[in-house]
């Protein structure tokens, strides 16, 4: 047995774990490893088959869990997630981009007539086969969710953690604006200034509000929001609701397309 | 005679999604590519129609590794777009941020990617038992850096702080000085990763094209300059005419776009080795120490050195952190980082910075209100891809002279693109 075998290959009972990349920064794979004070203990827990970012080791064929990064935006990714769901024992999405279609799902308006303003008639082969972009839960079952533009390192192993385990907790559905008030830092709406929290979804522990930077709604509509009340009080602020509207395009733009036919 | 069929279907350790194709046919190389087949996320369209203060956010996202200097590079850009001057506390914070990701940057990509190759190692976690304290100073390198891109732009991956004229917070002047203590003790292990790379053999390949860097009447600019260097053709220019000296086309089978020094079509490299290069007098003290001892000075033209460039890097950068974080904590630089007040106004900006893999232009046109109208964006590895295609034949036909075998051209071709650093989502955004 090789010295890599040794180390990663655990007892049966050590749950299996690949990681995989689609349509995105990256900076969610980059958020898991700078969980470096606790990166071996997260090892520790499983066998780590396929991490593309740190490892050359070849794709395995069976695992548990898949950790799925990006927003799909090919049918050859359609293809690669509907592998892995059907391999996987849970599937967990991190980051925006695979939770709501994020930043990449900004283009999903209109999205073939960008795709002609980049590349004109001749869009490269190493392109794929692009489609518009989209959340993973479009495609496949997911069941777990790790929201943020990027998400947050801790949050992850949490995530990972109820996936291995088992929890009964379930995901947040207030929205960050409650959160927010109860941290002293005062309310950007009373400079005039708009701010996604009123509908964005809790849970990331209030980061930029905290460090004087308005939410931009990165872990995407809570299901509690009330996106006509926050309209409506945009207009009470003077702020123009097609501003509020256009705020909303930065992560949850995928929402407004037709569902997927399966 | 060689005969080989090479095919890296995604080439692992590397930030993105690309394969290598290599074809060999009784010692001749028929085929030597590099495809980018990172999905496109059309960026350039995204932001058409939103106002400025969204745009480095969203550019931010183009990366993760590089969000710093995709973050500053765009403020740059509506800073000289809508003539807006910053203080000099805001430029040095900026710095600051620049630098901690050229941390985080080197030290994952040496340790984390590149190390593998030269242990004979598929990742670096078997690095823990073989040597834990290497182990764990590689990984405290590389979390030093994101403590400073967090302490600095609020996170490491995609700064919150850092917005259009300013900062929106900032930590104390004790913070700033238990940072300056922090970087001045790291300094030890960067030589020690300094050493471990000079005495990794590696093969010497020549780069045949140019190189392109920022550069300053004097110094080692990163983000402080607004002119960039051909430096074998020995061309200046100042960023706002970058579309006259960078040649972009597209191949099929890259979705990134390839580049050319417009004046002399040669292809060319940007990163570590091109700044150490153009700039290396302008290197700190320690760097410039460190660089003669590894036996890298100018013209220094194999490919592979840019591994250890990025650990001169490294000592460069842990010297000037901690001097701009003890002027930080002292007050030394003129007027505070709180934003000054942008007013729009119709026109172009063209934002420059050096990204830890090399240089980054932002060009973007403002309609009246701030909106965008027309932005285009040029990363270090678009840049970088048609060099690096060149110098794998370069190897490749090296290698087959030596009579090496698939196996080994695979590794060492894997081993040089690596080398090069390259961030795919980058090259494709």
């Amino acid at each position: 047995m090789s010295e890599q075998e040794m180390t990663f290959t655990r007892s049966a009972a050590c749950p299996s774990v690949v990681v995989v990349g689609l349509a995105s920064c990256f900076g969610c794979q980059v958020q898991i490893t700078n969980a470096e004070k606790y990166l071996l203990e997260i090892l520790g827990q499983i066998d780590l088959k396929y991490w593309q970012l740190a490892s050359s080791d070849p794709h395995p064929e069976h695992f548990d869990v898949a950790v799925i990064e990006g927003a799909v935006t090919t049918e050859e990714s359609v293809k690669t997630i509907k592998e892995l769901r059907e391999k996987a024992a849970a599937v967990i999405t991190v980051g925006a981009c695979a939770c709501t279609g994020g930043i990449p799902g900004m283009a999903s308006k209109d999205f073939f007539g960008r795709q002609q303003a980049v590349y004109g008639d001749n869009t490269p082969t190493a392109c794929g086969t692009m489609i518009e972009p989209r959340p993973v839960a479009d495609y496949i079952k997911v069941d777990y969710e790790v929201p943020c533009c990027p998400i947050d390192p801790y949050y992850f192993v949490t995530v990972l953690q109820r996936a291995l385990y088992g929890s009964n907790k379930s995901a947040h559905t207030a929205t960050l604006c409650g959160e927010c008030k109860q941290n002293e830092r005062g309310c950007f709406y009373m400079s005039g200034t708009m701010c996604m929290g009123m509908i964005t979804r809790k849970g990331c522990g209030a980061k930029c509000t905290n460090l004087g930077r308005p939410c931009m709604g990165c872990s995407g509509l809570a299901p509690d929001a009330n996106v006509p009340a926050a309209r409506m009080a945009c207009e009470r602020f003077g702020i123009d609701p097609a501003e509020f509207d256009k705020g909303l395009e930065v992560f949850n733009q995928s929402a407004h397309l037709a569902p997927v036919e399966q | 005679m060689t005969t080989a069929n090479i095919h890296v279907d995604h080439v692992a350790r590397v930030e993105g999604h690309g394969n290598i194709h290599v074809v060999i046919d009784q010692g001749e190389v028929k085929t030597c590519e590099m495809n980018v087949v990172e999905p496109a996320r059309l960026f350039e369209t995204m932001v058409i129609g939103r106002t400025f203060s969204d745009i480095p956010y969203i550019s931010s996202r183009i990366c993760g590794i590089c969000s710093s200097s995709h973050c500053v590079t765009d403020l740059l850009c509506i800073e000289d777009a809508f003539g807006v001057k910053v203080s000099d506390r805001t430029n040095a914070l900026r710095e600051l941020l620049v630098y901690g990701s050229y941390l985080q940057n080197h030290a994952t990509h040496l340790f984390v990617f590149a190390a593998p190759d030269f242990l004979g190692r598929t990742s670096v976690f078997p690095l823990a038992e073989i040597d834990r304290d290497l182990f764990d100073k590689a990984l405290g390198l590389k979390a030093l850096g994101n403590e400073l891109c967090n302490a600095v732009g609020g996170r490491s991956v995609h700064p919150i702080t850092a917005v259009p004229g300013g900062f929106t917070h900032e930590i104390s002047g004790d913070e700033y000085l238990q940072f300056a203590e922090k970087l001045e003790a790291t300094r030890e292990f960067a030589i020690v990763t300094l050493d471990l790379f000079r005495d990794f053999e590696a093969a010497n390949v020549q780069m045949k094209g140019d190189l392109l860097a920022m550069v300053n009447d004097k110094g080692y600019p990163v983000c402080t300059s607004r002119k960039a260097r051909f430096v074998k053709a020995s061309i200046t220019f100042d960023c706002s005419e970058v579309s006259e000296h960078i040649e972009e086309y597209p191949v099929s089978h890259s979705s990134a776009l390839l580049a050319r020094v417009h004046e002399t079509q040669e292809p060319f490299m940007t990163g570590a080795l091109a700044r150490v290069n153009a700039s290396w007098d302008g290197l700190s003290k320690s760097a410039k120490i460190a660089a003669a001892k590894a036996s890298l000075r100018p013209p220094e033209m194999n490919a592979m050195m840019n591994n250890v460039a990025q650990a001169v890097e490294i000592v460069d950068v842990l010297e000037r952190c901690s001097l701009l974080c003890r002027r930080l904590a002292a007050n030394d630089f003129e007027g505070d980082s709180t934003p000054v007040e942008i007013v729009p106004r119709a026109g172009r900006g063209v934002g420059f910075t050096e990204a830890p893999r090399g240089v980054l232009f932002h060009d973007v046109t403002f309609d009246e209100q701030g909106r965008v109208e027309k932005a285009s964006i040029m990363t270090p590895t678009a840049l970088n891809v048609a060099s690096m295609e060149e110098t794998m034949r370069t190897l490749a036909e090296q290698l087959i002279e030596q009579g090496a075998e698939e196996p080994e051209i695979k590794m060492e071709i894997e081993k040089l693109v690596r080398a090069y650093d390259p961030c795919l989502s980058c090259s494709v955004h």
